[in-house]
């Protein structure tokens, strides 16, 4: 599916492919070739040893919840979640078993459960000033 | 490396008032010299910590108190601000640079839930990533499920500390709640609730520093600074705000264990020599964490160090005697200097109520953004 409307990322390098088609949207990873560590998105240097030999690696959509917990108030500042707020879950997913990422949790607050199994959502939060849609993302149960 | 003295010390209590952060200030370092029994035209040197306030607040703070054309530094750090600020002032007086230094902390913040620019990225803000205590409750979250702690034994640290505050008129709130008023509060983030997070407020602390040499020359009664240390957290060994991953491959050791570790070999001993303690308590849940981390229990064992009331007064390892960040609110740059007061003040046997008997050594932490961590040991 192509779409005319432009789609940019939340956070540049946050993404691995194309964004027209969300079914085929996955994280994207930097792997650091020294020391072997996996980073959210793109670096300039490995976080943990430095190495400026890092390769960008899609990162599996599927994961583990490592933790969680639910925001129960609005959070402050520019937050672009529902205008009428809802708790949410918002927890850290073991991807690959490699790296922890801290998402937003789609399932309802009283299912979630550590060591339950997640998939990555993404999904177009906004539109932006110059009319282009802003991609975020979050997980869902399996199978949601 | 020569020895340096805590020989004064004062504060502005904490909580929220309707003054200027530089009369807030100002009163607390005017209180440290008085208890010196030094003049301000003697200091040497002078750092201010602060995270919230604008550039050059330092400057603005101590001007009240004359402008004595001395080096004034403001030091951002966090929530271990005031740690950094004490050791830069320690490390003026090693290097032989002053005999009389003032370490000030000072902070006068809005209500509610930080300013989240200040700590997270756009995007993180945008996705409701941007509120501290998430970060805190999913640690607690996780050592609730590995080592079965409880929701209880979190709120005993709240109740603990809540109670031992209503002696201290540096506490903003100096109120004992009951059990089942913590554990009715409403939630914040699952598990953490209400009457377990501190809130950010006003408030102000400094100290008087100085040299061997000075101590003799003014005759002064001083408690000496044993360690003083501060390093922000190891790659992937700290899941603090504003952290977006963690590794799921390395263990390594957090930033109380590190910062602890270089302490404790400064000083020459460890937890297990030590009175007292003042701890990073912004949400109870840490309080605990940061008794297996300081090595006052095994780990996994915090939860129980509390429900058997080692951490009370008049346990073996009390630990915040001065109602802790959770009664007395944090400024987050007096948060430490804070301890410290309170700290000196056990070590001089002056608590009353909340006094514990004979206390000799004295230990300070704090633990905050970005994984800023410091600690100081204080010894009579």
């Amino acid at each position: 599916m192509s779409t005319d409307t432009k789609r940019i990322a939340i956070k540049d390098g946050l993404f691995a492919g194309p964004l027209d088609d969300l079914a085929e949207v996955h994280l994207c990873g930097s792997k650091c070739d020294t020391c072997g560590e996996m980073g959210l998105g793109t670096f300039e240097a490995c976080p943990n040893c430095g190495s400026e030999d890092l390769s960008l690696k899609a990162l599996g959509d599927r994961g583990t919840l490592y933790t969680y917990t639910v925001v129960r108030h609005r959070p402050p500042g520019n937050y672009r979640g529902p205008a009428e707020f809802k708790p949410f879950g918002l927890g850290l997913v073991e991807v690959d078993g490699v790296i922890r990422v801290m998402a937003p949790l789609l399932p309802d607050i009283d299912s979630l459960r550590i060591g339950m199994p997640l998939q990555l959502k993404p999904y177009v939060l906004r539109t932006d000033d110059n009319g282009a849609e802003v991609v975020a993302f979050a997980y869902a149960a399996t199978g949601e | 490396m020569s020895d340096v003295y805590i020989i004064g010390s004062g504060y502005h209590p904490f909580g929220r008032f309707d003054k200027s952060y530089q009369q807030i200030g100002s009163e607390a370092a005017a209180a440290a010299l008085a208890d010196a029994g030094v003049e301000w035209r003697d200091v040497q040197a002078a750092y201010m910590a602060r995270m919230y306030l604008p550039a050059t607040s330092g400057a603005r703070i101590l001007r009240c108190l004359g402008a004595t054309d001395i080096s004034v530094i403001d030091i951002e750090a966090a929530c271990a601000s005031g740690g950094a600020a004490l050791l830069q002032g320690m490390m003026a007086i090693r290097a032989g640079e002053a005999d009389l230094v003032l370490v000030a902390g000072t902070e006068k913040m809005p209500r509610g839930f930080m300013d989240p620019s200040m700590i997270y990225s756009p995007w993180q803000i945008e996705l409701g990533m941007s509120m501290n205590p998430a970060y805190w409750s999913m640690r607690a979250m996780r050592h609730m499920h590995e080592y079965g702690t409880t929701h209880e034994q979190i709120a005993m640290v709240a109740h603990k500390n809540h109670l031992n505050s209503v002696h201290n008129p540096m506490a903003m709130y100096q109120k004992e709640f009951s059990m089942e008023q913590i554990l009715n509060s409403p939630l914040v983030c699952d598990p953490i609730r209400l009457l377990e997070i501190c809130a950010p407020n006003d408030g102000a602390a400094a100290v008087v520093l100085a040299s061997e040499r000075k101590v003799h020359e003014l005759g002064a009664s001083a408690i000496r600074i044993a360690a003083a240390a501060h390093t922000i957290s190891r790659y992937s060994s700290d899941f603090r705000c504003p952290a977006e991953t963690m590794s799921a491959t390395m263990d390594n050791l957090g930033p109380t264990e590190v910062t602890a570790a270089r302490a404790f070999e400064a000083a020459g001993f460890d937890a297990s020599e030590i009175d007292c303690f003042e701890v990073q308590d912004t949400d109870a849940f840490c309080e605990i964490e940061i008794y297996e981390e300081l090595g006052l229990c095994p780990v996994g064992e915090g939860g129980r160090l509390v429900e058997e009331g080692h951490t009370s007064i008049g346990g073996a390892t009390p630990v915040n005697m001065s109602g802790g960040l959770i009664s007395k609110g944090e400024p987050v740059g007096a948060s430490h200097l804070g301890q410290v007061v309170e700290l000196v003040a056990q070590l001089r046997g002056t608590c009353g109520p909340r006094q514990v008997e004979g206390a000799k050594t004295a230990l300070g932490h704090v633990l905050g953004a970005g994984g800023n961590c410091a600690i100081t040991i204080l010894q009579k």
